[in-house]
């Protein structure tokens, strides 16, 4: 076998079989899973039904309780203290009480047994929507309908469209964009200096174990550093992959196993909404991914394949970058604390676009968000940000050209730094002293 | 025939002198003993002949052609500061650097298997590097050292941590490579071993070589006409005329021992006749200087002479 393919074997196969990578790769997308699936079913399965005695001193809440199959209500007036008793010691799960009020409505609920958060949203939904049409009738002499006729007609909403380079016009919907955005920003931020700085480890262990000196009597410098470096990417690759099978692959399972899933969750998104909680029933829509996928792509100035590959090629060229340059820093180190110090000013372009993230999201085609989007060391995450608003081809292509010139500096840099610095020992090796190695 | 010939190397880094125009050559199946000095530039020069670093001036020849790339897998090399993947299984580290130096996966196997037996360590293949004394680790370095049959072996510090008896194991394993033709440079510090295995030395101090060849020939080169003479006499009084001076005296039942050290023009032959007179003969025998005492006379007689440079 090759020699560099056996150290990117090995490189590989030892980061991969490692407890943690495991543990790492099947934890994500049960998490994944867990995030989308287990409200769902926590919802429509604790829910039990109860029994709510209310206590009304205002008595504008009388009768007005929508009632559903998980809750049903019986009206009392008189001494809340009484009431309480009997009621909790008799049929009742909760007593609910709303002594007089007139401006802010407060309501209190008794209970011996903590009831659910479903009860709880449901029953101050409630309350204030029957408070909102009470002060609407009192106060202004008009009823929900007519209020939600005004509301309807007075509302005016501003439709983005964009015009592309070839003339056609394309709705666009510049907050969704600014979102998908940032989290790709993010996403390949932490990426990056997740594997980068998995090469600087592996370079220093290497270095403090002394081990490097009989891998560099056996294959040059270069192979050590390309093996290294390539080996990690396919971890990183691996990952990404494995991520993306395992959460379709359980989400399939969870509907496979319960049918219903998605009818009961239709059915909490009826209920949320006749309770009127219309953000909750909003948020609830993602979840249905394929029908957001086409809206979405409907409104995209770049294709989700586009973007995909955008991120990959970002994500490689920016990972491939750092981490050459990680290499050779770690090899002119001895200890980790010494690289932390000369990892900062190669690390500080990327924070500081993380910083900036918000102003690039806001004005993606701004003078900011361009030259970020240009200069090598910024651009994954400058350019990630920007790239769902859409990008002019040519500074699109003229970025990627500029991450791979910089690649090439890059890997020369690192080559020169590592031979050196791989074999030097007790020593703080300063920027101003990998300068002078560069000329060896 | 040579193996190695090191033709006027010089080596300087960016403050100092790490070679300064060195030659030598090193035969084929020869233990060469490199010694000298902390700092005098034997790392450097072992660096060099495993190309990690190259030379500033000067060529290195590996059987007569100029050392290559090509030379790797024929040269074996174990580094002073031993390092291994502490997290790797034994096993797959082993087969790891073998495949490093050349060999098919299929070779690494059989040959492991062999030195794991030889060496008693078969149970340790699926353990874990970190799980190892720190003998069993020298022992497993010494194996992926040798393990693909190098022409020309470098060990530097070879039996530094070892206990008496691996120390005893991996010189019988250096003698055998030995009689299979394998040349071996050994740099070190532990001037009893030299004695005991290296059949040429070279000394470097200061980035110079200061003395160079055959162990014996060096250690007759600096010979001081000492003797060593034991005699059984019942009488105590022997006068040794001024030309022989004593060193060492000892007694032990009726047999005095006596280190002598002969004067201008004196040999062998005008002590044994002198001492006849008193006694028995018991024992006669030349005193060899040692490496040790060889070393620091030179290093410092060296280190004297350029102290103003």
């Amino acid at each position: 076998m090759n020699k560099t393919a056996l150290i990117i074997s090995r490189e590989y196969l030892t980061r991969v079989k490692k407890k943690s990578f495991i543990i790492l790769t099947l934890l994500v997308p049960l998490l994944f899973a867990a995030l989308m699936a287990v409200p769902v079913l926590v919802a429509t399965q604790t829910q039990e039904h109860a029994n709510i005695m209310v206590v009304d001193d205002n008595e504008v809440f009388i009768n007005n309780f929508k009632e559903n199959d998980k809750l049903s209500f019986s009206y009392q007036s008189g001494n809340i203290e009484e009431i309480k008793k009997d009621a909790l010691d008799g049929d009742y799960d909760a007593v609910l009480y709303l002594p007089k009020s007139t401006q802010k409505m407060v309501a209190n609920l008794y209970y011996t047994e903590e009831p659910s958060m479903y009860l709880r949203s449901d029953l101050e939904s409630q309350i204030d929507n029957i408070f909102f049409d009470k002060v609407l009738q009192d106060s202004f002499n008009i009823n929900v309908n007519q209020y939600n006729t005004l509301k309807k007609l007075t509302q005016s909403e501003i439709t983005m469209i964009q015009i592309d380079e070839k003339g056609e016009e394309k709705e666009s919907m510049a907050e969704l964009n600014k979102s998908i955005g940032m989290i790709c920003g993010f996403f390949i931020y932490f990426f990056i200096f997740l594997f980068a700085g998995q090469v600087l480890r592996g370079v220093l262990e290497e270095k403090n174990n002394r081990i490097v000196e009989v891998l560099i009597s056996s294959v040059k410098p270069i192979e050590l550093l390309i093996g290294k470096i390539v080996g990690i990417a396919l971890v990183g690759l691996t990952q990404f992959l494995m991520w993306i099978v395992l959460t379709v692959v359980i989400l399939t399972g969870i509907q496979i196993a319960t049918p219903n899933l998605i009818d009961k969750q239709a059915q909490i998104e009826n209920a949320i909404e006749m309770s009127g909680d219309v953000q909750l029933s909003d948020l609830e829509e993602t979840f249905d991914a394929e029908s957001i996928f086409n809206e979405i792509s409907n409104y995209f100035p770049i294709s989700f394949t586009e973007l995909i590959l955008c991120f990959l090629f970002y994500f490689l060229t920016g990972y491939l970058i750092y981490s050459a340059l990680f290499a050779a820093v770690g090899s002119a180190s001895d200890n980790e604390t010494d690289s932390n110090q000369l990892t900062m000013p190669l690390t500080m372009p990327l924070l500081l676009t993380i910083i900036l993230i918000m102003p690039i999201a806001d004005n993606p085609n701004g003078q900011l968000a361009f030259w970020m989007s240009i200069i090598p060391l910024t651009s994954p995450v400058a350019m990630l940000t920007r790239l769902p608003s859409g990008v002019p081809l040519w500074e699109l292509l003229l970025s990627m050209v500029m991450m791979l010139l910089f690649f090439v500096f890059a890997v020369w840099f690192a080559a020169k730094v590592y031979r050196t610095g791989i074999l030097m020992y007790g020593k703080k090796v300063t920027w101003k002293e990998i300068w002078r190695w560069l000329k060896y | 025939m040579n193996i190695i010939e090191v033709r006027q190397v010089s080596k300087k880094y960016s403050n100092y002198l790490a070679l300064n125009d060195i030659s030598l050559n090193i035969q084929k199946g020869v233990i060469y003993g490199l010694l000298g000095p902390n700092g005098a530039g034997k790392t450097t020069l072992i660096r060099i002949l495993n190309q990690i670093t190259a030379p500033d001036s000067g060529e290195v020849l590996f059987n007569g052609l100029p050392l290559n790339r090509k030379n790797i897998d024929k040269i074996g090399y174990l580094p002073e500061e031993r390092g291994l993947y502490k997290k790797m299984k034994v096993g797959e580290e082993a087969m790891y650097l073998a495949q490093l130096k050349g060999l098919s996966q299929k070779e690494a196997v059989e040959r492991l298997k062999h030195w794991f037996i030889k060496f008693g360590i078969q149970d340790w293949w699926e353990r874990k590097v970190e799980e190892l004394s720190k003998g069993m680790q020298q022992k497993l370095q010494f194996i992926t050292t040798v393990i693909h049959e190098p022409e020309f072996l470098i060990l530097d510090e070879p039996f530094s941590g070892l206990d008496p008896i691996n120390t005893n194991l991996l010189k019988n394993e250096i003698h055998e490579l030995k009689k299979r033709g394998t040349s071996i440079i050994i740099s070190t510090h532990n001037m009893a071993s030299v004695e005991e295995i290296c059949d040429e030395i070279c000394l470097i101090n200061k980035a110079n070589k200061i003395l160079e060849g055959n162990l014996i020939e060096i250690k007759n080169q600096f010979k001081q006409n000492i003797f060593k003479i034991s005699i059984r006499n019942e009488n105590n009084d022997m006068d040794f005329p001024t030309d022989f001076s004593i060193i060492d005296q000892s007694k032990c039942n009726d047999i005095n021992t006596y280190t002598v050290k002969l004067g201008q023009g004196m040999d062998a032959n005008t002590l044994l006749q002198y001492c006849m007179k008193y006694g028995q003969i018991n024992a006669f025998s030349e005193v060899l200087p040692s490496m040790n005492e060889i070393f620091i006379q030179q290093v410092e007689n060296y280190n004297q002479e350029h102290q103003h440079e």
